[in-house]
């Protein structure tokens, strides 16, 4: 490893003014998990980090706002949102996403900004927080935007953050009735990377599913948004007849690409099947109410 | 007390658990310089030239070396425990990717790593051979000159055929197989395949080599610490006791770090700049080093109308990679077995060693015998299914016995064969209906059983020393490597010498100190050198009596050793030295017929059987239960065998289920631990453990070896279960969901594509 500089800034403002645009070399980190990873394999030769630890602790509370909805600081480590009471009683997919993502000792050190900006299309939080309607606040030198999380990624390990800009939250609408999900299928072993990641949220009217939200990740470039799919579900009764022509939808819509884990043929299948499995565990609704 | 039998836990856990104990990779030494190693990016080419100039000039680098500097050193630096085929770095060839071809020396590592990567090399590329069955062609040849070490008794006849990829072709004949087959009521044939993958011990290897004047001392994470020493004085020319080789623990071993892994490389780093050197594998480095063989097995059976196997031939080829390493042993040794446990009069077993552009392959936890189980227990369960027989029940009735003999023609004694598989059925539940699961989840069972010759010729030499307070020492050069072997063997010199066993000090490996052993590996340690221990215990016992007859005590009484010595020197002082050698009778097979009446000392047994769920929709298994038994004799220390037993289990369980290296082109694609999953504790199933009752009688204190036979029957119990409950069979490894839905689907009459 060559040596690089460490920089510590102790406010969010000072951080983005360490950052430089133009420099692929400096980034910030914030737990590190994957960012010495790459560095380890050499893909990536830092000139300089800016690490997050520093900046005000506001960005790393987890808070309920007066709507209902959940705000998630960046520089939470993900063992925080796991074993957070409002998570557990409100958002039963995300704390089953996080008790599987990993193992503890990366959970207790990455950091739901780093999980989130990272755009590996393995990762489970950003599908899952799709799913869920989430939304990221960004800020740069220039000021602050929110973004619907599903228009954070436009690649493979791409996403739409400049160098020089920094998540502070992510911002999760209440479920307010809406049925939920995230299935994670690994191949390899129990605590292997996904092949696939499915998740789904809705709202069940009169028997029939209302505004669907479908995701996929892990088998595509980056998680994508299956609106063909949900046109399929829209109106329709969660019946077998209903949930196999999503899985053909989704089959036909997502573009599945081979890798370690499988063939693309293989992965097209998981995705009919867990297509159908996902939205039946969110109709399982209570079922999935975790213990913590 | 009695010592033999005791359940104590490993004498060196406590040291291990709070980071008191001493492993390689700590040890640094004044004037130290690390090592790293360039390695080449093609598969198989001429090397035009190597450009170290930018390597050097970067600041920090001490030195880099090539092949041609250590040829300057030594002549012909070529080492192997089979062929000297393996150049310490590449000479004129390389031969697969990843093979060492220069070496940057720096104080600080992360210097030589850096300078590693400003290393460039040409090759003229030369069309490269991957698989074992195509380098049974001579098209490609991977080497040109083939180099016999004549090292060991049992590889003497070691040639290799020139012009040809073979370095080892073994052939057994017994009976007429042609015959029996044309006579046979039914004649069935399969083949299976292995893949490559390999051993990934959490401590990768390490050596660190220290010159003096035409003498080295080489400290080294290694399973043959005696062979090193020779292998290391015979490339210098130097006589045995210039070089010393001290092994503390192992973070595990598996048949890695068998004979010379970078001792070779370090001794002659550190000979060439006269500094101390040191090597350090990284976790992704492993996967160039040493692997396990994939295989191809072509196997088919004879059966009579009495559902009586009559004849059976087995085509092996084992893909051996760039250099033989210790490949042709496990091609001879497990071809002896290649046929089964079970009772044939007519066997034609073809064994052959290749090499191809792949990174050598070596001994790996079973020394071959999990490949060939995985096939002729697939085979076994297909035919009983295809007679419509109950799998349990055909191989009852064709199962090998004691007091007959076994393909070799050397008659079976001590293998409790039918018992381990008797173990298997009752803990099972074989004959007991199960719930087969419903929808899209079913569930099924298998049972597999295998055997294995142990290794002959081989030396184990013991010391043991009585000090004069009657406390007692034991010198051997077996590698603890978290097996447990210092342990037992301190419960063997301690029920011999009536001491308790956390009373031995038991002496780390240190050729300058403890005696010739020829390797810790292939289950020999616990019957060789526990052997050898028991003699050399009873060689002091029988010395102290002598020394108390001196001493003037009367004969037959009980004094303790601490008044015996004080009564014969007058004060607490000298020394008891019993010693003792062992190495077993060995007779090696008939160049002809492949047949000897005697080719092991004593035979592993061990099987598997396996519940399992299948989910139809996906291809995935899970398994439900896993119970393994094997017979180790009257065991030393039954916990630790236990825990043999289930660790070898969970090995085989990932060679089973994920395990596979994945090659594009001669590059490995999936070289670390993200991409290359072995199971983690999520992925462990419930399971059994259990230690038939069985004795070997001429193993110490009733016991044999057990490292190796609970890998045996994993892979084609779980195989056999899937076929049990979705009716669909898988020929190679990993059983990936993958494969076990695209089988479902050709089965349905639906293939997946391809891509
Ligand atoms: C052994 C292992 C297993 C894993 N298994 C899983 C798994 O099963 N599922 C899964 O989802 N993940 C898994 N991960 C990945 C893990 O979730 C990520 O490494 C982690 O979430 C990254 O968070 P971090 O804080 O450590 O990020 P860092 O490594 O610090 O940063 C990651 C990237 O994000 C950028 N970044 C960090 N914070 C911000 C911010 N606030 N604003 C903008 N950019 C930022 C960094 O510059 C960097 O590019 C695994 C990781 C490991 C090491």
């Amino acid at each position: 490893m060559i040596p690089f500089e460490m920089v510590e800034p102790s406010s969010l403002q000072e951080a983005v003014g360490m950052l430089d645009p133009q420099d692929p070399a400096i980034r910030p980190v914030a737990g590190g998990t994957a960012l010495m990873l790459m560095m380890k394999a050499g893909v990536f030769a830092p000139s300089r980090l800016v690490c997050l630890h520093r900046i005000e602790p506001r960005y790393s509370r987890i808070a309920l706002t007066g709507s209902g909805e959940l705000q998630i600081g960046a520089m939470a480590t993900l063992s925080e949102v796991e074993h957070d009471a409002n998570v557990a009683a409100r958002l039963p997919a995300l704390k089953r996403a996080l008790r599987r993502l990993s193992n503890p000792r990366v959970r207790n050190v990455a950091r739901v900004g780093g999980a989130l900006a990272h755009g590996d299309p393995h990762m489970d939080l950003p599908p899952v927080l799709t799913a869920l309607g989430a939304r990221v606040t960004i800020v740069g030198p220039k000021g602050e935007r929110v973004l619907p999380l599903e228009r954070l990624y436009s690649g493979y390990y791409e996403t739409v953050l400049e160098k020089n800009e920094l998540i502070t939250t992510a911002t999760v609408p209440s479920l307010n009735g809406r049925k939920s999900a995230y299935m994670k299928v690994t191949l390899r072993s129990a605590d292997d990377w996904p092949a696939l990641g499915v998740a789904v949220s809705f709202k069940l009217q009169n028997g029939a599913i209302r505004d669907p939200v479908i995701v996929v990740s892990a088998a595509t470039e980056k998680v994508t948004r299956m609106t063909s799919t949900e046109k399929v579900l829209q109106g329709a009764a969660p019946d077998d007849a209903t949930l196999a022509r999503a899985g053909d939808a989704a089959v036909a819509e997502a573009s599945i690409l081979a890798d370690a884990h499988g063939s693309a043929a293989y992965k097209r299948e998981l995705l009919r099947v867990y297509m159908r499995r996902a939205v039946r565990q969110a109709l399982a609704d209570d079922a999935q109410r975790v213990q913590s | 007390m009695n010592q033999v039998g005791r359940d104590i836990p490993r004498l060196e856990v406590r040291a291990k658990v709070t980071g008191r104990a001493d492993y390689t990779h700590n040890l640094r030494l004044p004037g130290m310089l690390y090592g790293k190693v360039f390695r080449a990016t093609v598969p198989h080419g001429r090397i035009r030239s190597i450009d170290t100039q930018a390597a050097r000039e970067l600041p920090g680098v001490y030195r880099v070396v090539t092949g041609e500097d250590i040829r300057k050193l030594i002549p012909e630096p070529y080492y192997g425990p089979a062929f000297h085929d393996q150049p310490i770095l590449a000479l004129d060839k390389v031969r697969y990717v990843g093979e060492p071809v220069a070496a940057v020396l720096a104080g600080d590592p992360h210097v030589a790593e850096l300078a590693v990567q400003l290393i460039l090399a040409e090759y003229d590329e030369l069309p490269a051979v991957y698989d074992e069955v195509a380098a049974m062609q001579p098209d490609t040849l991977v080497h040109d000159v083939l180099r016999p070490a004549g090292t060991f008794a049992d590889l003497k006849h070691l040639q290799g055929r020139k012009g040809t990829n073979v370095a080892l072709d073994y052939h057994l004949r017994r009976g007429d197989a042609d015959k029996a087959f044309a006579a046979a009521d039914r004649v069935i044939e399969h083949t299976f395949k292995t893949q490559q993958c390999l051993h990934l011990p959490f401590e990768p290897h390490v050596a660190i080599a220290e010159p003096g004047d035409d003498r080295l001392t080489i400290y080294t994470s290694n399973q043959t610490p005696s062979f090193v020493r020779i292998e290391i004085a015979r490339l210098f020319g130097w006589p045995e006791n210039h070089v010393r080789v001290k092994v503390p623990y192992l973070g595990g071993g598996y048949g890695s770090k068998v004979y010379v892994k970078l001792e070779a490389l370090v001794a002659a780093l550190a000979m060439l700049v006269r500094r101390p050197v040191k090597i350090a594998l990284t976790m992704e480095e492993q996967f160039y080093m040493i692997t396990k063989h994939p295989t191809t097995f072509r196997i088919k059976s004879g059966v009579d109308k009495e559902g009586r196997l009559v004849a059976r031939s087995c085509a092996v080829y084992w893909n051996g990679g760039a250099y033989a390493d210790i490949g042709p042993r496990v091609t001879q040794k497990s071809g002896f077995t290649a046929a089964g446990p079970y009772d044939i009069d007519n066997v034609s077993i073809d064994s052959y060693a290749l090499y191809t552009n792949r990174t050598p392959a070596g001994a790996l936890r079973g020394f071959g015998v999990p490949q060939l189980v995985w096939a002729y227990e697939s085979h076994t369960d297909l035919i009983a299914r295809e007679l419509g027989v109950d799998p349990v029940e055909f191989r009852r009735k064709n199962l090998l016995r004691d007091g007959r003999p076994q393909a070799s023609g050397t008659v079976l004694q001590d293998a409790a064969i039918g018992e381990v598989l008797d173990a298997l059925a009752v803990r099972i539940g074989w004959n007991k209906p199960f719930d087969r699961g419903s929808g899209t989840l079913r569930r099924g069972r298998g049972i597999a059983i295998g055997f294995k010759a142990s290794i002959s010729p081989t030396t184990s030499v013991a010391v043991v020393n009585v000090s004069a307070d009657g406390s007692v020492y034991l010198y051997k050069s077996t590698v603890d490597m978290g097996q447990g072997s210092d342990t037992a063997f301190a419960q063997i010199v301690g029920e011999v010498l009536d001491v308790k066993a956390e009373d031995v000090r038991v002496v780390a490996p240190d050729t300058d100190i403890t005696p010739y052993d020829m390797g810790t590996l292939g289950s020999r340690s616990l019957f060789h050198m526990g052997t050898a221990v028991r003699l050399a215990a009873e060689d002091a016992r029988a010395k102290l009596r002598a020394l108390a007859t001196e001493a003037g005590l009367p004969q037959g009484t009980n004094y303790p050793p601490a008044e015996i010595f004080k009564k014969r020197y007058g004060m607490q002082a000298g020394n008891v030295i019993g010693t003792a050698s062992y190495v077993p009778n060995y007779k090696p097979p008939d160049p002809q017929t492949g047949l000897s009446d005697n080719v092991t000392p004593f035979w592993m047994v061990g099987g598997a059987a396996a519940e399992v769920e299948v989910d139809t929709e996906t291809g995935h298994v899970r398994i439900l239960r896993l119970v393994n038994a094997a017979d180790c004799g009257k065991p030393i220390n039954p916990g630790v065998a236990r825990t043999q037993l289930s660790g070898a289990a969970i090995m085989q369980l990932g060679f089973t289920m994920s395990e596979a290296m994945h090659l594009d082109g001669g590059q490995i694609t999936n070289a670390s631990l993200a991409d290359y999953k072995i199971p983690g504790i999520g992925d462990i199933p419930p399971m059994e453990n259990e230690l038939v009752a069985a004795e070997q009688h001429s193993g110490p204190f009733g016991a044999k070896g057990l490292g190796e036979s609970g890998t045996f029957g994993v892979s084609p119990a779980i195989a056999n279960a899937i076929h049990d409950a979705v009716g669909v069979r898988i020929t190679e490894l990993p059983i990936t969901a993958e494969a076990v839905l695209r089988a479902l689907r050709v089965k349905a009459g639906q293939p997946l594509d391809d891509e």
